[in-house]
């Protein structure tokens, strides 16, 4: 189509009856670009933070496998992505000026021809969510890492993950990634991120902790030169400072000389696992008992170190205590909810909140979850939890 | 995975969000693409008005809380799907204001019966 002239515009304005007088002088005349019908263009409604981020040159991205529903992620957040349907049409204009900044230019502009880019009749809407990071557990449990000793490394036909890998298998942002692979004590051997088989993870955890016993060392300073010194020869240097790692607080004392700090509840968590992966559950005095004779010299063991790991039945007799893991427990809240009611009937607040904790979202409590997903009765005086809907 | 870089060095463009109550449609059969849609003139008081076909829209200037940005889909790659938009795509511009038209259009009369 021909552009629109002067003359045709102000014709325009004399049948619509506007008077120019009361216009400002310039104006856009819309049409039409020739991608306009395509549907190539779609809008992405920004969540504060975003649209900074873009400005500042940083890139989002959509992540998600053609089974799963998409998320956005930046730099460190994730974003749950949904239409939204509007009732009306949105159209998307390059170069269309405001009237302030048609004021704040001098410049006479006479007639804008303006070009639609696109249009639309919804958007994409961001919701902040959890990162979805037990598949990363999942991955990286395919092929734990037995040590160097095992065949298995060599003939293994799994799937190894390097940290592109994994930013492409998993829905959540780099940072988030980043995080949960420390968080799992998570090491790169080789170039590729891996999980350590937990036998051989206590096995290393072991040549440690009887050295700090032989040597009578502090747990609180642990060092790094001795252990790799003595151990070296057992074991891979990078292991061992692995296991430190994961086991303990690094910091460098004046002299310069690198040291570690134990972390006295996860020894004794980690021990506690390796008795209780043995049986369905155990009788709870007795587990106590060899639990604290197990762990090294020095250490005091006490039930809290286990939330989130095991759980205590107290409506036995005698009293029991099962392994329980959180980790491999369902991701989404509802199917989390069920999982724990199929477990147990009715929980109470303290032994519920370390096998939902990590379902809040930020901002929300566990107190709020469990008005969503649980109805309260008082049971013996004691406040519990049991599932909304009957469990079949 | 898809990512979305800024479309090119500097910073992005920033478009303008028209909002129309109702469907666009060509006058005649055929392609929207090349036609035309109206003119857009603003008051002196910064009010937009738009003359599409015949009818007068008012509207307003609107700062969006939340902006938009506008992505565009890389050529050779899979169509949306309900689940999410997996492709290929590019931020290519930010937008930060709209013009909004919800008010019923009035219609332009050409022709008026003269008074006997």
């Amino acid at each position: 189509a021909a552009m629109r002239s002067r003359a045709e515009v102000d014709a325009t304005l004399q049948t619509a009856k506007l008077n120019p007088a009361e216009l400002l002088p310039a104006v856009h005349c819309l049409s039409f670009g020739p991608q306009a019908g395509g549907g190539e263009c779609c809008l992405l409604q920004l969540e504060p933070g975003l649209c900074a981020e873009l400005e500042a040159g940083r890139s989002l991205v959509i992540r998600g496998e053609k089974d799963e529903h998409a998320v956005l992620c930046s730099k460190d957040k994730t974003y749950d992505m949904k239409i939204a349907d509007t009732s009306n049409m949105l159209l998307f204009v390059p170069g269309c000026k405001t009237p302030e900044e048609l004021n704040a230019d001098q410049a006479s502009y006479n007639i804008i021809h303006s070009q639609i880019a696109g249009f639309s009749k919804n958007y994409w809407e961001l919701r902040r969510c959890r990162p979805k990071l037990k598949k990363l557990r999942k991955l990286l449990m395919e092929d734990p890492y037995e040590g160097p000793d095992s065949q298995k490394d060599q003939t293994s036909t799994f799937s190894k993950y390097t940290t592109e890998d994994l930013l492409s298998l998993i829905q959540a942002s780099e940072e988030e990634i980043l995080h949960q692979l420390q968080v799992i004590d998570a090491c790169k051997i080789e170039g590729y991120w891996r999980i350590l088989d937990f036998d051989y993870e206590m096995k290393l955890l072991n040549h440690v902790t009887q050295l700090i016993d032989s040597e009578s060392w502090p747990l609180s300073k642990v060092p790094l030169c001795a252990c790799l010194e003595e151990l070296g020869s057992l074991e891979p240097r990078e292991m061992i400072e692995h296991i430190l790692l994961s086991y303990g607080r690094k910091y460098v004392d004046d002299a310069g000389e690198v040291f570690f700090e134990m972390h006295e509840d996860k020894i004794c968590r980690a021990i506690a696992q390796m008795l209780l992966q043995n049986a369905v559950k155990f009788n709870l005095s007795e587990f106590e008992e060899v639990w604290q004779q197990s762990v090294p010299e020095g250490m005091t063991t006490r039930l809290d170190q286990l939330q989130g790991l095991a759980l205590v039945d107290k409506s036995s007799r005698p009293e029991t205590i099962f392994l329980l893991k959180v980790e491999d427990l369902p991701e989404d809240n509802q199917e989390r909810f069920n999982s724990l009611f199929g477990i147990r009937e009715k929980w109470t607040e303290g032994d519920i909140t370390p096998y939902i904790q990590d379902l809040c979202a930020e901002k929300q409590t566990v107190g709020a979850l469990l008005t969503k997903y649980a109805r309260s009765s008082m049971l013996n005086g004691v406040k519990v939890y049991n599932s909304r809907r009957p469990i079949s | 995975s898809p990512s979305l870089p800024s479309g090119g060095a500097g910073a992005l463009a920033q478009w303008v969000l028209l909002e129309l109550q109702g469907q666009v449609e060509p006058r005649q059969s055929g392609d929207l693409a090349g036609s035309l849609l109206g003119d857009l003139h603003y008051t002196c008081e910064g009010v937009p008005v738009l003359i599409v076909g015949h009818h007068i829209l008012y509207g307003k200037v609107v700062q969006l809380e939340k902006p938009f940005a506008v992505l565009v889909k890389q050529a050779g790659a899979s169509q949306p799907s309900p689940a999410g938009p997996h492709g290929h795509y590019t931020v290519t511009a930010l937008i930060k204001t709209k013009l909004l038209f919800k008010t019923r259009p009035k219609p332009i009369i050409t022709h008026v019966p003269k008074k006997v």
